[in-house]
């Protein structure tokens, strides 16, 4: 009856920005990504990549509520990098890694369908 | 700006292949990544499914929308749905889904005329696109002996009963509903690493290394006929039970094996509906995933926003 709509799990409401980021008014070179209409699936391969690098020095996730599609990521970095430059270094990262995970799978389904 | 990378290269290996079913290793690479795919091939990677349903006639035993229901776990081959709209955000339609570009029509007609039951089944369904048809497992010949091949059962019909109906399906996700998760199941374990301590196995008889292999719930270790010394078979069948360990205590023999589990080696099963191969399945959830990376970098206007507010703090700053 009043159940939300399926959709509203997924689907980025008009007027609403995917990432918003907030700087953290206390402390130096920490910061809030305020991931809209995101799960556990991004966030935490977004976190573990975060933690590979030296210049981190925290990143967490937290998704607030089941019932509130959203994902807040905080990072704190050292002085040498800013939580904007490890975010955007680790999805350029993870990009990577998967791409070269893509070519790896295809050149192996290549050789897996010669030998059979 | 351009750091260090700190990206990893995975490396894979296939172990089995087949058209619904593939099994295969995944190595150097983390639990976040393995799960991320995982999640993706169960709930974000799209298929074609029927989603709207129009009855004329209906004089079966079910009733209209339990037949929805059922046409709508009907699994319809789905190579085209990666390239194909989603009909809520299709423009060429005005949102009611009827468009070749987002949705597939589907007719179902049939009537009983004879005194035998007449089994109406995903066969009986007539597509617009024959690329989108309802998945035929009679090819696979294992599945031979099951249902005669004629598809999967809608509903049975007696003399005189009728099922008229047309059918729009769409493309959809598992997040959406089950109904179109390309998946049947995707699991993944850690590869696990057995060491025997072989001076301690020795200090067994043959009575007790027979007692203590058969302790294992799976098929793990054996011994072998000719130096009755105590192996290891199948590494992957040993299921994180304790069971050898919590033995090997009893019998006083502590540290008899130690067995640990591989942090960056993963196996991986993945069965497919077969919605799309199982080889596919992987393909397009990596495409996923790295749609929705991309999906969540930063705007420009966010970085803007912030290199203004950067200087201005770094002035308040004293800098």
């Amino acid at each position: 009856m009043n159940a939300p709509d399926r959709y509203e799990r997924f689907v980025v409401p008009e007027g609403t920005k995917k990432v918003s980021y907030e700087r953290d008014t206390k402390i130096i070179n920490a910061a809030s990504f305020t991931i809209e209409r995101e799960d556990h699936t991004i966030a935490n391969i977004l976190r573990m990549q975060l933690h590979r690098d030296p210049n981190v020095l925290f990143a967490g996730y937290k998704l607030p509520h089941p019932l509130q599609y959203k994902i807040i990521v905080r990072i704190h970095t050292a002085s040498q990098s800013s939580p904007m430059q490890a975010y955007n270094q680790s999805i350029n990262d993870l990009d990577k890694e998967l791409d070269q995970l893509k070519n790896g799978f295809e050149a192996e389904l290549l050789k897996f369908s010669k030998d059979y | 700006m351009e750091g260090a990378s700190y990206a990893r290269m995975p490396r894979v290996k296939i172990r089995e292949l087949k058209d619904d079913y593939m099994k295969f290793e995944l190595r150097d690479t983390d639990a976040s990544v393995a799960n991320a795919l995982r999640r993706v091939m169960i709930s974000e990677v799209p298929t074609i499914a029927i989603d709207l349903v129009e009855i004329e006639v209906n004089s079966s035993v079910l009733n209209d929308e339990f037949i929805a229901h059922r046409l709508g776990l009907i699994p319809l081959t789905s190579e085209r749905a990666m390239a194909m709209r989603f009909s809520r955000d299709c423009d060429a339609c005005d949102g009611d889904g009827q468009c070749e570009y987002c949705s597939v029509e589907f007719h179902l007609r049939v009537k009983c005329i004879t005194d035998q039951t007449l089994d109406v089944t995903s066969k009986d369904l007539y597509s617009s696109d024959h690329t989108v048809v309802p998945v035929d497992f009679s090819a696979d010949p294992s599945s031979l002996e099951s249902s005669d091949g004629r598809g999967i059962i809608i509903v049975k019909l007696r003399r005189g009963q009728e099922l008229r109906l047309r059918a729009i399906a769409r493309k959809g996700i598992g997040k959406d509903h089950a109904k179109w998760s390309p998946a049947a199941t995707v699991t993944f374990m850690y590869e696990p690493d057995i060491h025997i301590n072989e001076d301690l196995m020795e200090s067994l008889t043959l009575e007790e290394k027979r007692e203590w292999v058969d302790s294992s719930p799976t098929r793990v270790f054996d011994i072998d006929p000719v130096t009755q010394q105590v192996m290891v078979v199948d590494p992957e069948a040993y299921s994180y039970d304790d069971e050898v360990i919590k033995k090997a205590e009893a019998m006083g023999k502590p540290g008899l094996v130690e067995i640990t589990a591989k942090q960056d080696s993963f196996i991986f099963t993945v069965e497919s509906t077969g919605a799309v191969k199982a080889s596919q399945l992987l393909l397009n959830a990596i495409e996923i995933l790295k749609q929705k990376l991309d999906a969540v970098r930063l705007s420009e206007d966010t970085v803007e926003a912030d290199d203004q507010f950067g200087e201005l703090g770094a002035h308040m700053r004293g800098g």
